[in-house]
């Protein structure tokens, strides 16, 4: 997978990984990279996977689309590729771990809203449809699946690997529990783990569960490798493809 | 486990009506919270009609469960989860087909936020930037996403969250009841532990109160009502910008043996006597 990272006068300003899904820029605040600059059109460009090489592609935009400074209406990009959009840069950068960066000074300008509005925009629509008939074709090549797990290393329980496929596992002997203890003093919620958008989260029930040997204060986001004390259970948190 | 239940709604300071709605359905332990939008063009309508639309449909499902056969929209969460979800989708397209029918209501809208307590699972549904909050062994966390622009531009690293708060785009949303003919409803779940709080809100409050004064409000309050009443006056001491509504639900421990009744007792009455 790579990253685009978009710079003004040299300065990172974000990075969107591209994925499956394609990667819209323009002056519309919807667009996976807004750009607020007038010389930007509100659908500007796209950047997507196809055939599994990068492509960016113009929309039709007033000022156009540069790659490596020769205007461009679609073209194929590879690792270091320099996109100019008005005065904005879109650097390709293959599989490279940068930390995000933002921009503080930036802010969008808009007029004062006061009622309270809801943005809904027929190209919006649009969008969000081009969006998804983009992710059908590219299921053509799928990419790898990771499936969160709990092993059991230690005490009773009624499997000894869990799948987490749900937004709520409940570690105890509750019926709600997908973790089962046994046992006749088990809690009936020992312990709960939350999805969140960015990731798993332990929290606590009736006991305080420790990661790593060391008891929770509030959630904490589970990470590779994890192990978790709950009463007698040990388990441990891995990710499987 | 037992519920302590608190809610009030205001004015504000500003507004000259109150577009907010809420409902607490005591023999669900359902709770609807919504906020109107449309300004001359019947936001309290539609929070009235998306609060009822919820209310009406969990309780037509809770009569016949075998009767309501429903798509399963979100398989991550259970049954119970998608059906909170599922009257959402209902109480949208109540809300869009009363905008269309009459030019009188044309442009109106509305969040929505709910909550379902079965047993131990609480069940959360939203849509907009009506918020859900739980405070769990004294630290308070969101539940819920704000379906707004800023909130999704401090998700995809555009804002920060300081940046966010002094915006002048806090009022846009990116998603609502009643601006489109389907919306996408977030659910999600909980299992509720003795001791926790919820709070549902509107923006009124939250645009008004830190989540650090929401949280030491919980904490110092008596009674779940005393929290509702005090969050309200704090929005309202703060400038009161918009509407203000809030409930407050709190899962008190039971008193099952005698044992526990005699320290709750003790712990009460010493409380009662100013120790």
């Amino acid at each position: 997978m790579a990253r685009l990272v978009l710079k003004f006068e040299g300065a990172v300003i974000k990075e969107v990984p591209l994925g499956a899904r394609p990667v819209s820029i323009g002056r519309a605040p919807d667009n996976e990279i807004p750009i607020d600059n007038l010389a930007v059109s509100n659908y500007h460009a796209r950047i997507y996977v196809e055939a599994g090489r990068m492509v960016v592609e113009d929309l039709g935009s007033l000022n156009g689309t540069f790659l490596n400074d020769i205007r461009v209406e679609r073209a194929t990009l590879k690792d270091g590729d320099a996109i100019l959009i008005g005065k904005h840069h879109i650097v390709v950068d293959q599989m490279r771990d940068a930390a995000l960066l933002v921009d503080a000074g930036r802010k969008a300008h808009a007029p004062q809203v006061n009622e309270t509005m809801v943005l809904d925009t027929r190209e919006r629509r649009e969008m969000l449809e081009q969006a998804a008939a983009a992710g059908e074709r590219s299921q053509l090549a799928p990419e790898r699946v990771r499936v969160p797990t709990l092993t059991v290393l230690r005490g009773r329980t009624d499997q000894k690997e869990y799948l987490l496929t749900g937004k709520l596992t409940v570690i105890g002997s509750s019926k709600m529990a997908t973790v089962r203890l046994k046992g006749w003093f088990a809690p009936s919620v020992a312990a709960q783990i939350n999805k969140h958008e960015d990731g798993y989260y332990l929290g606590r029930g009736d006991r305080v569960p420790k990661v790593n040997g060391v008891e929770i204060v509030s959630s904490v986001k589970l990470g590779e490798g994890d192990v978790i004390d709950v009463g007698r259970v040990r388990l441990s948190f891995l990710y499987r493809e | 486990m037992r519920l302590d239940v608190g809610s009030r709604t205001d004015l504000g300071r500003v507004r000259k009506n109150n577009e907010d709605s809420f409902r607490i359905e005591p023999a669900l332990n359902l709770f609807v919270l919504s906020d109107g939008m449309g300004g001359e063009a019947h936001g309290e309508v539609a929070s009235a009609i998306a609060v009822e639309t919820v209310i009406a449909r969990c309780q037509e499902m809770e009569k016949t469960p075998a009767a309501v056969s429903i798509p399963r929209a979100h398989p991550e969460v259970s049954p119970r989860t998608n059906l909170l979800a599922n009257a959402i989708t209902l109480a949208n397209q109540k809300v869009f087909e009363t905008a269309a029918a009459d030019p009188e209501n044309r442009g109106m809208g509305a969040t929505i936020v709910a909550a379902w307590i079965d047993g131990q699972r609480l069940s959360i549904a939203h849509v907009g930037d009506s918020r859900a909050y739980l405070l769990r062994a004294g630290s308070l966390d969101q539940l819920t996403a704000d379906h707004s622009l800023v909130a999704e531009q401090v998700r995809q690293g555009i804002l920060t969250p300081q940046e966010a708060e002094s915006s002048e785009l806090q009022s846009v949303l990116t998603r609502a009841l009643g601006s489109r003919e389907d919306v996408e409803v977030d659910a999600d779940e909980q299992v509720l532990l003795e001791k926790d709080i919820i709070v549902l809100c509107c923006d009124g409050l939250t645009r008004m109160v830190t989540d650090p004064e929401i949280a030491s409000t919980l904490l110092m309050s008596e009674s779940a009502q005393a929290a509702a009443d005090r969050l309200v006056d704090l929005a309202n001491e703060n400038g009161g910008e918009d509407n203000v509504t809030v409930i407050v639900v709190r899962a008190i421990q039971e008193v099952k043996g005698i044992f526990t009744r005699f320290k709750l007792w003790k712990r009460n009455s010493g409380r009662r006597s100013g120790v």
